[in-house]
């Protein structure tokens, strides 16, 4: 049995149904990410499962008690909001120790676990500053630290990294996922980033328009997306109908179905591959290159598609635009996802 | 070389644009005290009749020091601003409880009810609430009852406003909600976490309901007159008798509120520090 047990949940404002009969489970100790793009509904289940939104229809199991209608302060869930929202006129001692007098426990307790949290979040000598004083990154920490001392049943994340710089902002992943791992508690994070997602979860929840899209670990869901949106979303797939693929490829597939590609699956060279067995080799011709990070992407023209095909940047110039390629598309990865999945 | 050239041209630029700053609030200061330092020096002398004033004397001040009745209307006013003044406060906090806290769907409503007064005149204002409450037989139907309720609807606009801001400046809503995730209920959340937050908000709107208390006469008259003197009325009943004795008492007017503007700014930063530590 899960720990936590979303049934059947259906969350509606007024006409618009934002949360579309969810019913999933996670394991005690995991961490689970929800991942979709903006208004697809990921932060109002994790408010629902927090108590902060109603749900319309539906029950949600907490450790085999249903918390549906227990209020947010009954609940022992731990949250870190996107906005921080630390009591600005407390300190981060203050702030910390907050959760601690709400369940009234002893003053003698209080100091010791407080400064343990201060020390894993890394905020030691910050104890006495106000959250004014204090940068983003320190006050998504202090809230982090508010949130885990009172050792919730489980931690909800609601994209709490996303006003954070790229560079402080994977320090704090690594930072959330090792905390997860020290103290074992269920957390459940909301994030749109998807390189995020695949860094810090167990297991992701894909959302799209309301509904569960896709669910599983990291590599599975990258690896085998099971329609166009979790295709489009998680990998940034090519994605060619049916009949551009005959026509690239001459290979048939059936008709309702789209043929999805990972840029980085393709290989690329200027001449024509000689072994090129279980693969399919294709002429086209490049219009533009982009730098992204450690990776350079490509843009190929092939008839009447265009491919993105993604290499790791070793020079800038290995292709120019213009320039005539070959590509070559193992036929392992050149997925099958039927076209009606997508909404 | 160059460094300390522009080093010390950029000192000696924030140097001139201070000093122009302090230059141009004290011209400012000045000009806004011309009303004041104008009605004291007359208060001051005997007659002033020519181009100079016939004598200096402390005549008014004493002659006012010395009538109960003025004391009697200082007091009055103090309780009426602060009565009403802190009926409002009560009531806003409650209702804007409901409105970050509960319903944010009642926030349009609320502000339309706030806002009403801003269109009320004082005169139909103190006719409509005598008219409504006189021989009613009720509490309501005491003047000063009935004063009491016309101020507290007269600064509700002012106390709504200034408590508004303050509550969407900290967004309470969130604050709250934070609040109750580590286990506390939304009305202490409110009480505990937002209000000592709000606080400077607060003080600030109730100063400026206190001096439009302070400062009101058509309420005052129309409904209460001689029955329950405010210092307005004190002042117009004193108008005819000597012009040196109503600027003695305007200027009283000025202190009182100054002292009283200061105390709650005292107040105010000792509250704040009171909440920091207790926190």
């Amino acid at each position: 049995m899960a720990y936590i047990e979303f049934k059947d949940v259906v969350k509606r404002f007024g006409d618009n149904t934002v949360l579309d009969h969810i019913s999933f489970g996670i394991q005690r100790g995991d961490l689970v990410t929800l991942l979709g793009p903006s208004g697809c509904g990921k932060s109002t289940l994790l408010r629902c499962l927090s108590g902060l939104e109603s749900v319309t229809e539906g029950s949600i199991v907490l450790d085999g008690r249903d918390v549906t209608n227990v209020p947010a302060s009954k609940r022992n869930i731990g949250m870190v909001f996107q906005q921080y929202s630390l009591f600005p006129n407390m300190t981060v001692e203050q702030n910390v120790a907050f959760g601690l007098k709400m369940k009234k426990v002893p003053k003698g307790q209080i100091a010791k676990k407080v400064a343990d949290a201060i020390e894993m979040v890394e905020l030691k000598g910050k104890e006495r500053a106000y959250p004014a004083n204090l940068s983003g990154g320190q006050q998504q920490r202090a809230a982090l630290a508010r949130s885990i001392v009172t050792e919730p049943s489980v931690l909800l994340l609601d994209e709490p990294l996303s006003a954070i710089d790229a560079k402080l902002r994977k320090a704090l992943q690594s930072r959330i996922r090792e905390i997860h791992k020290e103290l074992g508690l269920t957390t459940i994070f909301v994030t749109h980033d998807q390189d995020e997602a695949m860094v810090m979860s167990d297991v992701i929840q894909l959302f799209h328009s309301g509904r569960i899209e896709q669910a599983g670990s990291p590599v599975e869901v990258y690896t085998n997306p099971i329609s166009e949106f979790a295709a489009s979303f998680i990998g940034s797939y090519n994605q060619l109908t049916a009949g551009q693929f005959s026509r690239l490829t001459g290979a048939m597939i059936p008709k309702g179905n789209v043929v999805a590609v990972r840029p980085e699956t393709i290989g690329i060279s200027l001449e024509r591959p000689e072994e090129a067995e279980g693969a399919y080799v294709v002429r086209g011709t490049v219009v533009d290159s982009t730098p992204r990070g450690n990776v350079l992407r490509y843009t190929v023209n092939v008839g009447e598609t265009t491919l993105r095909v993604d290499v790791l940047f070793r020079s800038f110039h290995m292709f120019d635009n213009l320039d005539t390629v070959w590509l070559t598309l193992p036929e392992h990865d050149c997925l099958c996802i039927p076209a009606e999945a997508a909404a | 070389m160059a460094h300390k050239n522009l080093a010390a041209r950029t000192a000696a630029s924030v140097q001139r644009t201070s000093l122009a700053g302090r230059v141009f609030l004290c011209v400012v200061a000045a000009y806004l005290l011309i009303p004041f330092l104008a009605t004291l020096v007359y208060s001051l002398f005997v007659e002033w009749t020519d181009i100079l004033p016939s004598g200096f004397t402390l005549r008014n001040y004493q002659e006012l020091f010395t009538n109960a009745v003025f004391w009697a209307s200082i007091g009055r006013t103090l309780v009426l601003c602060l009565v009403s003044v802190a009926i409002t406060i009560v009531l806003i906090l409650l209702a804007m409880y409901v409105v970050v806290a509960v319903n944010r769907k009642v926030a349009p409503v609320m502000q339309f009810l706030c806002m009403i007064p801003y269109a009320l005149q004082g005169v139909i204002l103190s006719i409509g609430i005598i008219s409504l409450y006189t021989g009613t037989g009720t509490i309501l139907s005491n003047r000063m009852f009935m004063l009491f309720g016309a101020y507290t609807i007269l600064v509700l606009p002012y106390i709504y406003q200034g408590i508004r801001n303050a509550l969407n400046s900290i967004d309470a809503g969130m604050l709250i909600q934070a609040a109750e995730m580590l286990g506390c209920g939304r009305f202490r959340a409110y009480v505990q976490v937002v209000l000592p937050n709000i606080l400077s908000g607060i003080l600030v709107s109730s100063l400026l309901a206190e001096s439009i208390i302070f400062g009101d006469f058509v309420l005052a008259n129309n409904i209460a007159g001689t029955n329950y003197q405010n210092i307005q009325v004190f002042l117009q009943a004193n108008m005819d008798v000597s012009s040196g004795l109503s600027s003695a008492i305007v200027v009283v007017i000025f202190v009182v509120v100054a002292l009283v503007t200061a105390l709650v700014l005292k107040l105010q930063g000792a509250a704040q520090n009171n909440a920091k530590e207790q926190a």
